[in-house]
């Protein structure tokens, strides 16, 4: 194939272009897997808070129930 | 190519690499090698076009993965390309297609033999069209390209005793077929 036949298909700047296109992207893409990750620990967070805080009020509400049992009324 | 010339362009990589706008130098340069290999597989032109742009484009938007390896940098890029072709004909699920030029054969054969007349050359294009495909990817790279086993290897994925393997066993095909005393690395 001649040369010239070749030169006619060089483009350059339109390769640059859809590079740019590509990075801005891959870019785009790099933030949103960010924002899940980001996302998906603040999930966790508000789980494990809520499951804590609920634990702590059955923990209360136990102890509440041990002291009343271990001392019926007229044992004493 | 010379250590000092692989490089030199390792250092047009590395700029390349900060300012993609240099890769211009590396497009230049490379452009109708890489549009002359991928054409000889495909044998049409848009087609080529489309595969060559592909090919530049992975180039660049993979250059931070490159690393030296001690191959020149067009090692890189015709792996890349037929990478492209093995892609482009998977997808279509057509027949590879090898198109050889009568005119270079001619050459080729000028630098050895000057008793290759037009019948001969005619027998031996027949001959390459009846050659496994993966013997004449290897065949295209070593005479047509004129690449080092290495960097065949490299290319096309497989192990530096492999692609002397494919070679050597089509150069005695070829020997055989036309009754040759062919002397090649030192081998007759």
């Amino acid at each position: 194939m001649s040369a010239g036949n070749i030169a006619r298909h060089r483009n350059y700047g339109d390769i640059i272009e859809r590079h740019e296109r590509d990075q801005k992207w891959k870019r785009m893409f790099r933030v949103f897997i960010y924002f899940l990750i980001v996302a998906f620990l603040s999930i966790i967070l508000v789980i494990v808070v809520r499951w804590e805080k609920r634990k702590q009020v059955k923990a209360v509400a136990q102890s509440n129930l041990v002291t009343y049992s271990a001392f019926p009324p007229g044992l004493l | 190519m010379t250590e000092v010339e692989i490089r030199e362009e390792y250092q047009l990589v590395e700029l390349a690499k900060k300012n993609s706008k240099a890769f211009g130098t590396l497009y230049e340069k490379y452009f109708d090698r890489i549009f002359n290999y991928i054409y000889r597989q495909t044998d049409d032109e848009d087609l080529t076009a489309d595969l060559c742009s592909q090919t530049f484009l992975n180039a660049l938007n993979n250059l931070n993965r490159f690393e030296f390896r001690g191959l020149p940098l067009s090692a890189w890029f015709y792996r890349i390309a037929a990478n492209e072709v093995n892609k482009h004909y998977r997808k279509k699920k057509t027949d590879r297609v090898f198109s050889i030029e009568e005119v270079r054969v001619k050459e080729l054969m000028d630098q050895g033999h000057e008793g290759w007349d037009e019948e001969l050359v005619k027998q031996l294009l027949g001959f390459l069209k009846e050659l496994p495909t993966e013997m004449l990817e290897v065949l295209e790279l070593r005479f047509f390209e004129d690449k080092d086993f290495k960097e065949i290897a490299f290319i096309l994925d497989i192990t530096e005793s492999g692609a002397k393997m494919r070679t050597y066993r089509a150069l005695d095909r070829l020997r055989k077929q036309f009754n040759l005393s062919i002397k090649y690395d030192g081998k007759k």
